[in-house]
């Protein structure tokens, strides 16, 4: 009899995973609806024409460029370098050496010829303090702080208070930008007459990519299981998600590597938060929070264009540190701001956004890896249980293969980045292997991270960077 | 009962996967096609080059100048694209413009009707660039059409624009009266003389956005011409609208007289002390240095800066700026002074 009421008990929980899957299939689909139409209506648009006529408004509207370093002597000049050609009108690089170790200073001040200025900055976000300011004697618009280590968000704060121009961007160290890169994300501010007060783009992997000097040459494939797979995760998560969100002012993250934002919203929310992992999914929720507090019509968006070209781990090692980090980040930027999940006051935001990123996103990786120990558990148990298993195999390769299969063709079929016809094979091929063990592992991965923040693991789990650039 | 689900699903994910690779078979073989024309389109612009140049710069006939595929329709249009961007001359523009309407008229009228949205903007992009002026009675038809998109009106209007369209000012006033301010700038910024004429004498009718964009393009131009026009804007207006006069005869760098102006720079409102401070730069009137330098130490930080801006425009204005970098106590006031003496002008 007590056996019975267990064997209930492991169907019920069975069910359980099924409908949730459900649910989320259902979810993903619609999403997936409404980027095919916003992509199929830009497709072969010709862009660059679509830029021209908008150089005299790019003009009264110039960005400052924030990069924050730490211990990146390998790539700043390079990262610099590529900023310095960047096609736009008006804009100034503020890079901020966040107390490095090594010799990133020293490498800025020989390579620009930076003379130390003497300023008064206006504080209006709590920072560690600033010990010098350098202008570059050659370039009048790169500049250089120099401040005490206080972590990323930090030395944003900082870039935010010494900057000079209505908007900014963030960007990471070694990242490399399309040349065209801030045309793309302001055309939605001047478009809205400043009703957007962020935009961000697609981000892409660069791993395999060929650059010099900061400039991609020729787009290309890695070799590399590990990274193929995070093409395909990057343009899922890009192509399907954000697009489809942001067509409803739904979107919570602009990508931490790019994205534009107006200084003065930045500021009134109280600029990045410095004890938080995910800084850049943070300020967003907050700007969200402030705008419909303060019930005003503002928007988030996002563009599908690429902008910005990222190097990606290439290991398992560094890989599950990151995964295990932005499932913490995640966690903390929408414990913050808990008080808004099924808030109807916050509306869409509070309504769709936050229950989609508490469900979906966060506890999905749990829920998942019952599933995976389920369906062993199943296995052992044969009988019924063995369907039971099939069935939510079956379940989970509509969720995670055929949504990534759909999303590399989604990009071939839309913004046909990729040159060859072989990429697109491999990619395909690949995608099709995701629910057998890429799949699991990601979502072992942030389980550990929940796991990490449980047992109140602080530990940050550095990125090491090889260097993309030649 | 759970074998039916089974079955359902597995018919449901093995389906879907056949889709799937049915679509990336689509998809290869509509690469492996497009990389093909791709080719071709590069080796009929390598092979046409120089019979255009020749045409185009030194007026050679173009007679035989094959046109009726696809490819070569493409091939000519990326062509005569990137020549467009590079000309100056109104001879050799006209030259362009010629060819194009010879060879892609057809295209374009085709172009205009198509479902397809991103088609059509193409198209109205090239028609503009070129400059083919045979094609606006199609232009002037698309707009009549039910379900246009915002963008594409946009557009057409633009196009009506540079094509000088004689009836524009009454579509701007009665039809199109909620345009933005931006999206009315980026019309009149294409108009010749006549049309904008007609556009400033019925200022009082427009609506705020087009009035901003009036007073915008009279600053863009620095029209001197329209000089009386915008001081008595300046007068008979409040708010936003006198701010933006007050701006276009920033730029216009000539007034009558100084003295109303120099009042400005005691408004309590910061955007009138700013652009009053921009007006006197401009106009590099002596009278109103040691208010300048007062301002140098306004709250408001885009006062000290334009205040900044307009002292250095002075001829002693660097001399102006070092003393008050050396003497005063605000730091601020120094930090705006320090900020205009390496801007590098």
């Amino acid at each position: 009899m007590l056996n019975v009421d267990w064997l209930d008990i492991v169907s019920v929980f069975g069910w359980f995973i099924a409908v949730y899957m459900v649910i989320v299939i259902v979810f993903y689909s619609v999403i997936l609806m409404i980027s095919l139409f916003q992509l199929r209506k830009e497709y072969q648009l010709d862009r660059i024409q679509a830029y021209e006529d908008y150089m005299d408004e790019f003009y009264t509207r110039p960005v400052s460029i924030i990069v924050p370093a730490y211990n990146e002597e390998a790539g700043i000049i390079q990262s610099v370098r590529s900023l310095l050609s960047v096609n736009y009108p008006t804009f100034e690089i503020i890079v901020v050496n966040d107390g490095s170790t090594d010799r990133t200073l020293e490498k800025m001040i020989t390579q620009y010829d930076m003379k130390e200025i003497s300023r008064v900055v206006r504080k209006q976000i709590n920072t560690k303090p600033i010990k010098t300011i350098y202008q570059s004697s050659i370039l009048s618009n790169l500049f250089l702080v120099d401040k005490e280590n206080g972590g990323k968000a930090d030395a944003l704060n900082v870039g935010l208070n010494f900057s000079h121009y209505p908007y900014f961007c963030s960007l990471d160290g070694d990242s490399v930008l399309e040349p065209d890169a801030f045309l793309k994300v302001m055309k939605p501010i001047i478009d809205s007459n400043e009703e957007v007060i962020a935009s961000g783009g697609s981000v892409r992997i660069a791993n395999g990519c060929e650059i010099k000097n900061g400039h991609i040459l020729k787009i290309g494939l890695s070799n590399n299981p590990l990274v193929i797979m995070q093409i395909i995760e990057y343009l899922r998560a890009f192509l399907m998600g954000r697009i489809g969100l942001s067509r409803h002012n739904l979107l919570l993250i602009i990508s931490g590597a790019f994205g534009v934002f107006s200084k003065h919203w930045t500021i009134e929310a109280g600029g990045y938060k410095t004890d938080t992992v995910g800084e850049d999914m943070e300020l967003v929720v907050r700007i969200h929070r402030l705008l419909k507090e303060k019930r005003i019509n503002k928007k988030i968006v996002y563009v599908p264009d690429p902008v910005c070209w990222t190097e990606v781990p290439e290991d398992m090692t560094i890989l599950r540190r990151q995964r295990r980090r932005w499932h913490r980040g995640l966690f903390e930027s929408l414990w913050t701001h808990r008080g808004l999940t099924f808030n109807p006051k916050y509306g869409s935001i509070g309504v769709i956004s936050f229950p989609y990123f508490w469900i979906v996103e966060f506890l999905g990786p749990i829920i998942e890896f019952l599933g995976y120990i389920f369906m062993v558990l199943c296995l052992f148990l044969g009988g019924v249980y063995i369907e039971f298993a099939i069935l939510l195999f079956l379940l989970s390769c509509l969720y995670g293969s055929l949504f990534s299969m759909a999303a590399v063709l989604l990009e071939e079929w839309s913004l046909t980045k990729y040159p060859k016809v072989s990429d697109i094979v491999k990619l395909f091929l690949y995608s099709i292997t995701e629910t057998i063990w890429y799949r699991p592992m990601t979502v072992f991965w942030r389980c550990e991270g929940i796991w990490q923040m449980m047992v109140g693991d602080k530990s940050w789990g550095e990125m090491k960077r090889k260097g993309v650039s030649k | 009962m759970i074998n039916q689900e089974i079955l359902f699903l597995s018919i449901l994910t093995s389906s879907l996967m056949c889709l799937l690779f049915l679509l990336l078979l689509y998809l290869i073989i509509r690469k492996s096609k497009e990389i093909k024309t791709r080719r071709e389109i590069e080796s009929y612009k390598n092979k046409i080059n120089n019979q255009i140049f020749s045409i185009i710069a030194q007026g050679q006939v173009f007679r035989g100048m094959g046109c009726e595929t696809a490819i070569k329709q493409r091939a000519m249009e990326e062509l005569l694209s990137r020549y467009v961007k590079i000309l100056e001359g109104e001879e050799e523009k006209k030259r362009l413009s010629d060819l194009a309407t010879h060879c892609l008229q057809g295209y374009y009228q085709k172009r205009l009707k198509s479902k397809r949205w991103s088609y059509r903007m193409n198209a109205l992009y090239h028609i503009e660039d070129f400059h083919m002026t045979k094609l606006l009675n199609e232009v002037v038809l698309l707009s009549k059409k039910k379900k246009l998109s915002h963008q594409e009106m946009i557009h057409v209007l633009r196009i009506l624009a540079s094509f000088q369209f004689k009836d524009l000012l009454d579509l701007l006033l009665n039809h199109y009266h909620y345009l933005s301010e931006y999206e009315n700038r980026g019309i009149l910024m294409r108009l010749n003389q006549d049309l904008f004429d007609q556009f400033v004498l019925s200022f009082h009718k427009s609506t705020p956005p087009l009035q901003f964009a009036i007073l915008d393009v009279i600053s863009l131009n620095k029209a001197i011409k329209y000089r009386v026009f915008t001081e008595n804007i300046y007068l008979t207006y409040k708010g936003e609208v006198k701010l933006r006069a007050l701006k276009a005869l920033s730029e216009i760098g000539y007034v009558r007289n100084i003295e109303p102006y120099l009042q400005l720079l005691y408004s309590p409102n910061w955007q009138e002390r700013m652009v009053a401070a921009k007006l006197i730069g401009s106009v590099k009137e002596e009278k109103g240095i040691p208010r300048l330098i007062e301002l140098l130490h306004d709250q408001v930080w885009w006062v000290r800066s334009q205040a900044g801006q307009s002292i250095s425009q002075f001829p002693n204005g660097k001399a102006i700026l070092q003393s008050v970098l050396e003497t005063s106590k605000d730091a601020f006031a120094r930090d705006m002074a320090w900020d205009w003496l390496h801007k590098g002008v």
